[in-house]
């Protein structure tokens, strides 16, 4: 797989740039190679190559193989912006940036302002996109806004949960787009209840304070909605078991994965919306076979569910090539803009022309019961949420 | 009655942690002027010192797996041995600069540390059980606290009255009261100047150590900038208390934590997010009205 990406990577290097070559399509990377932002990009950007090499396996798109080029970021906003033109450079007709928008955005504009499509590897806010980049930039995840909506109106309906609790980490916009969501959907579930708020910081030592404000309500909550992210949402989560707080706990897909489930030994009650199961218990065996190639070309298991979105985008985006017969931008756009309920592996896929990103989606609900993690329902919720809400 | 207790027992356990790591700050600020901002890095590394070097999302916990009667002193140990080193090797060299340079060597040192740990460890966070039987809650009087909580707060009282029979009752701690008081004049009446910085060294890195093995317990998490939040509060603290002065370290420590901790309380939920300002902004009125801090060493004083 290394020896792919290098071998890929030195040939389009040796090629002089070349923008309007027909021979090729480039895709290019400009993502975290180095850095915190590492962690994230990686696995994701391992997905998409699975799905570059099935692609070229088959023959390639429009009869060409595609070819990649990277560029490194080392999660640092100015580098951004120097790695998207770099690979706009190397001649990418798709510039793929960072997972997040703060660090995935200069080089979007970037890819933006030379007129290229642009997709964020795994970004959620609604910045990751139109409203934040320009018209020809994607996002190949789902908005934390649906995670936070998703998880309201499944705890009510299929666990009857009626008082709710938000616990909101002031931390990222990540978070807050979680509680907005959550916030959108709770007036509109009859006679549920939100019966406390409070926020705490991610790198809070310890968030005894608030803790101490839900033990004093009258009754324990039925759910904790929990907007937060790694590495504050472990050290919430044990705190809140280890204060004898039993209610149920919602949360956003940024705690799937089992690998933190050690530091809260038999979490129970405890449920996570994902795109697609990392635990082989996927309803569509299509997922656990991706899952084994994962491992064949990483050596590891996916460790989230932030691995999928990288094979999604490659999947939407070469199928807009694909119908629209170039890579041509305008082109491209307006077929994945037509894009309604198309099928993936991990749900269905939606663009318009107002919003580049998923603001419903179907998830699976993961709950964790006695450190078990393992899929138990799934849920799309009842309408999309409205572009003016996201924004507000 | 049992919420007002909870508060009470919030405050205590989060102004311990504080306390604890003003302390480690103020000892060394004591006998020799420096300001060392590696002690943040030197409790991360005490966690990461659990863990087995791997850039894997799971960790692989190698000494974490001690029981509790090694896994504490080895912790200890190792927070006492790094900081030990650091004296050893960095800051040693710099016994005749000015306390700026020393400060600007300390943040170097802290980089090293940090970048040495994500060089092994990678940038992402890692889960540990630490202690996993402290996190379950204990009733006291109506208020059902974690015994974590309970821990901190016993832990670090039997420090400080460990820590003030040993500077009250020992040669050593003799010597180390007089190098804080006046670290010349002591050298001169023959006190074994390198010896005592080393010891205020050991004492340092075990207090990071200590705060370790409860962040650790109590977040569950290793991450290498765990130390930072707790560094930057325990700075403050030594501030306010006095530059130098133990006493007051402790004493701005457990303020902090009650501070904080009240205004989680008592502020509406909009402003709570802007809980920090609030509380840097009491540090503020604190220093406008007492400049020297609260209880301010002998030694700092300038004598016109």
């Amino acid at each position: 797989m290394k020896r792919l990406l290098i071998a890929l990577a030195a040939t389009t290097c040796l090629t002089a740039p070349a923008l309007a070559d027909d021979d090729r399509i480039v895709v290019g990377f400009a993502t975290a190679e180095t850095g915190f932002m590492q962690a994230y990009d990686k696995p994701a950007q391992d997905a998409a190559m699975i799905r570059i090499k099935e692609i070229n396996d088959a023959g390639g798109l429009l009869g060409k193989q595609i070819e990649v080029v990277n560029a490194d970021t080392k999660t640092d906003r100015a580098e951004g912006a120097k790695a998207g033109l770099s690979v706009i450079d190397a001649g990418a007709d798709m510039v793929v940036v960072s997972c997040d928008y703060d660090f995935g955005s200069p080089a979007a504009l970037a890819a933006e302002s030379s007129g290229l499509v642009s997709f964020f590897l795994c970004a959620e806010s609604i910045k990751a996109g139109i409203q934040g980049v320009g018209p020809n930039s994607f996002s190949a995840s789902v908005l934390a806004a649906v995670q936070g909506a998703t998880m309201a109106e499944w705890a009510y309906t299929k666990k009857e949960a009626r008082s709710f609790y938000r616990l909101l980490d002031t931390w990222t916009e990540y978070n807050k787009g979680i509680c907005d969501g959550f916030d959108w959907m709770l007036p509109q579930l009859a006679d549920a209840s939100l019966v406390g708020e409070d926020t705490f910081l991610n790198e809070d030592a310890s968030i005894a304070a608030q803790i101490t404000r839900i033990k004093s309500l009258p009754e324990e909550p039925d759910a904790i909605m929990l907007c937060t992210m790694m590495p504050g949402a472990v050290s919430a989560i044990k705190q809140i078991r280890a204060a004898g707080i039993n209610s149920m706990i919602l949360n956003g897909s940024g705690v799937d994965g089992s690998y933190w489930l050690s530091a809260v030994p038999d979490l129970s009650n405890f449920f996570v919306p994902v795109q697609g199961s990392i635990y082989g218990d996927d309803p569509n065996p299509e997922v656990t076979a991706f899952n084994a190639k994962y491992k064949d070309a990483t050596g590891g298991d996916p460790s989230t569910q932030y691995v999928y979105p990288g094979y999604v985008m490659i999947d939407v985006w070469a199928k807009a090539v694909e119908r629209a017969g170039t890579t041509e931008t305008s082109a491209v756009v307006a077929e994945l803009e037509k894009m309604s309920g198309e099928p993936t592996l991990f749900g269905p896929r939606t663009f318009t022309s107002e919003i580049h990103h998923q603001n419903q989606a179907r998830y699976l609900i993961v709950e964790t019961d006695a450190g078990k993690p393992g899929v138990v329902d799934e849920w799309t919720i009842s309408k999309p949420i409205p572009v003016a809400d996201l924004m507000k | 009655m049992g919420s007002l207790l909870q508060i009470v027992f919030d405050a205590l356990s989060l102004g311990s942690l504080y306390a604890l790591g003003a302390l480690g700050i103020a000892l060394i600020f004591g006998v020799m002027r420096l300001v060392n901002f590696a002690h943040g890095d030197v409790i991360a590394a005490c966690v990461f010192a659990l863990l087995w070097p791997s850039v894997d999302a799971v960790a692989i916990v190698f000494a974490g797996n001690l029981p509790w009667f090694l896994l504490i002193p080895f912790v200890l140990a190792v927070g006492a041995g790094l900081s030990v080193l650091s004296e050893l090797v960095v800051f040693r060299r710099f016994r005749r600069a000015n306390p700026a340079t020393m400060m600007i060597a300390s943040f170097g040192l802290g980089f090293v540390i940090r970048y040495f740990l994500l060089m092994l460890f990678s940038s992402r966070p890692k889960s540990i059980s630490l202690l996993p039987t402290l996190s379950q809650p204990v009733e006291i009087l109506g208020a059902r606290i974690p015994l974590l909580q309970l821990i901190t707060i016993l832990v670090t009282v039997a420090v400080l009255f460990g820590l003030t029979a040993f500077l009250r009752r020992t040669r050593f701690g003799l010597e180390m009261r007089a190098a804080a008081e006046n670290f010349t004049m002591a050298r001169m009446l023959g006190v074994r100047a390198n010896r005592v910085i080393m010891g205020a060294f050991a004492l340092s890195g075990a207090l990071a150590a200590a705060i370790a093995l409860i962040l650790g317990s109590q977040t569950g998490t290793a991450n290498i900038m765990m130390g930072a939040n707790v560094m930057l509060m325990a700075f403050i603290a030594t501030v306010i208390g006095g530059m130098g002065s133990l006493a007051g370290a402790v004493l701005a420590g457990f303020l902090l934590g009650t501070v904080a901790t009240v205004m989680q309380v008592i502020l509406p939920p909009d402003a709570r997010a802007f809980r920090d300002a609030f509380v840097y902004g009491a540090v503020i009125l604190v220093l406008i009205f007492r400049p020297q801090g609260l209880l301010s060493a002998r030694g700092t004083k300038e004598r016109v």
